[in-house]
């Protein structure tokens, strides 16, 4: 267990820069993921990390060591890959053990580890197997049984979970975030998924064009989102943003070009819910039914779409106009240009 | 029906084909039960004289001319075998400053023929005394075997999941032990095929063997049909006897190799 930080860290490609002056610290025990859309930088950052791409510049530091010149080998971390990785040739036995068996681990203790990490992840009938003759979701577990066994200082994991089915991956999700819990190592994990990421997250670093825009936990990132990027990435669906001229209500402090931010749950159709703000009106763009809850996509100007919930099933179709109400303390506004938050609006009634 | 007629189409055409291939072979073996004197090849068999196989084997030497075969042909194969994956493991997984110019020359090993630079191999090998000896056979041989050897384990080797390789190094492993442990056991039938084809390019080595060695107890097996062609007459139950005696070993090997070899020469087709 150790603590993890990147202070100033770039990574180019030749002229490309995949990671800008990241910097982040990350606790002892700590489970952090960074998140990001694809070309974000976050899966270099870890191999990075990993010691499997070389620091253009900066310093990452595990532990009280600066590892940029160590080998991956003797970091001390283990890594779940996307596509497992796994040694085709070997067992599931082997696989977990070949990693302690090149760390001069005894005998007796390989056996102990292997059994421990494979009851954990009930894994017991398998381990004689090969890995083509598991399942995806065992081939996954057998992947993160070999980074366990190891017992490093830090977990660093590569969208381990997006090769398996919906049901799987929110099981295996939670099967994570229990064996953190449990044996309390330091976990650096990447996803594109920000479902992911704010179910198992201590705290979210979110990633964009090779730059941080945020870290925080995943309550500060959704109630207080620092720019347009992080407010329009985290939540699903994702908040609405909409030009603050184009919305018929006095908002206060709102600069010339801002943007007006609403989560789908602080709009409500009017008359639902007291001390709403409005009522707005607009025509139904799209109706998304999820069973407990109802998504209305409702256009108030051509460039002007809110996201409205609605508790149950909502009698309503695509083309008819409703009216709907604001949540006052749900607003958010960035200014338009920068994208920089401006904190909460508040409505002149 | 369209179909159906594609697919008689399909087996006329293999068929065809088959034939063109077999041809040879069969005349071969027709000839070389044929008795001795008068006849041609893919003439009717006038009976089986298996005695062929005997006199062949005692005119052209094969006793003698076997074990040199064989001394050389393992000699090559093996070494050749290992300098090829230690080479193709370096070009294909591990970067470094000047690769693509190095590989490119060994490709040129590729490209130039034997045939070629014969003539200044025979003096320099004169000049340092290997003429005449094992060394003239194996060491250029084997020259010629890893430029394709290397060439062959680098394509199987970038076909190897990199991620596979990061895992190992992770778990503390060293360039060494990845290779042997981890990488190689996968490329079983890469390997394999490399093995058959260098067994039987090696071992039908004709123009090399020819050239460098007069010595009667270091010439190989393919020199040994020469005996039966004569200036004026050749006698082609014997020669083909022979053939069949010095091809036996090559069809042998790739009888035993040939479940790998045919899923060796389809590894590198599809990504999977």
């Amino acid at each position: 267990m150790a603590p993890v930080s990147f202070a100033e860290v770039d990574k180019r490609f030749g002229d490309v820069e995949a990671v800008h002056a990241l910097t982040l610290a990350i606790a002892d025990g700590e489970f952090v993921v960074l998140v990001g859309p694809s070309g974000s930088g976050k899966t270099t950052a870890l191999r990075m990390l990993a010691g499997l791409e070389a620091v253009t510049a900066g310093t990452i530091t595990i532990g009280d060591q600066v590892v940029n010149a160590v080998s991956p080998g003797e970091r001390d971390i283990a890594m779940v890959f996307q596509d497992y990785a796994l040694y085709p040739q070997m067992t599931v036995r082997d696989n977990f053990a070949f990693g302690l068996r090149r760390r001069k681990v005894g005998r007796e203790e390989i056996e102990k580890r292997v059994r421990r990490a494979a009851d954990s992840l009930e894994l017991g009938e398998l381990l004689d197997r090969r890995p083509r003759e598991l399942s995806g979701g065992q081939q996954q577990r057998v992947a993160l049984g070999r980074a366990l066994v190891r017992e490093p200082q830090v977990f660093l994991m590569d969208e381990p979970l997006s090769n398996l089915d919906a049901k799987l991956r929110v099981q295996t999700r939670g099967e994570i975030k229990r064996l953190q819990h449990e044996i309390e190592t330091t976990t650096v994990y990447v996803t594109h998924d920000q479902v992911e990421a704010m179910t198992m997250g201590d705290r979210i670093a979110v990633m964009n064009d090779g730059r941080l825009e945020q870290v925080g936990t995943p309550e500060e990132l959704y109630e207080r989102p620092a720019n347009l990027f992080v407010a329009g990435f985290i939540g699903s669906p994702s908040m609405s943003l909409v030009p603050a001229a184009g919305v018929p209500l006095e908002l206060r402090q709102a600069p010339d070009g801002a943007v007006l931010g609403v989560r789908p749950e602080h709009a409500r159709l009017w008359g639902q819910g007291d001390g709403l703000i409005g009522p707005l009106e607009g025509e139904i763009a799209y109706v998304e039914a999820l069973g407990r809850e109802t998504f209305l996509g409702v256009d108030t100007g051509p460039e002007t779409r809110f996201v409205v919930s609605v508790a149950g099933r909502a009698p309503v179709r695509p083309g008819e106009r409703v009216r709907f109400g604001l949540v006052p303390d749900g607003l958010r506004l960035f200014e338009g240009d920068t994208g920089r938050a401006l904190g909460p609006a508040t409505v002149r009634r | 029906m369209i179909a159906r007629r594609e697919q008689h189409l399909t087996y006329l055409l293999l068929g065809v084909f088959s034939l063109i291939a077999l041809a040879p072979i069969v005349g071969i073996l027709v000839t070389a039960l044929q008795a001795r004197g008068g006849a041609t090849s893919f003439g009717v068999p006038d009976g089986l004289n298996l005695e062929n196989f005997a006199t062949a084997w005692d005119e052209g030497n094969f006793a003698d001319y076997l074990r040199s075969s064989v001394i050389v042909t393992v000699s090559v194969v093996v070494l050749s075998t290992l300098l090829s994956i230690l080479a193709g493991y370096a070009f294909g997984m591990m970067r470094f400053r000047g690769s693509t110019v190095l590989f490119y020359m060994m490709l040129l090993g590729l490209m130039v023929p034997l045939e070629a630079t014969i003539v200044p191999l025979y003096y320099d090998l004169r000049d340092l005394g290997l003429t005449d000896t094992y060394w003239a056979l194996i060491l250029p041989q084997v020259g010629a075997s890893v430029a394709f050897g290397t060439f062959w384990m680098r394509a199987f080797f970038r076909s190897v999941p990199r991620s596979l390789v990061e895992a190992a190094r992770l778990d503390g492993s060293s360039s060494w032990t990845t290779l042997w442990r981890v990488v190689l056991p996968l490329g079983r039938p890469a390997v394999l095929t490399m093995v058959a084809l260098l067994f039987m390019w090696t071992w039908n080595e004709f123009l090399l063997a020819l050239v460098m060695v007069s010595d009667e107890g270091l010439r190989t097996a393919p020199l040994g049909l020469a005996f039966f062609q004569g200036r004026n007459t050749t006698d082609y139950a014997l020669l083909s006897a022979g053939s069949v005696i010095v091809a036996t070993p090559v069809v042998l090997l790739y009888v035993f190799l040939q479940r790998h070899f045919i899923r060796g020469m389809l590894a590198g087709a599809v990504k999977g």
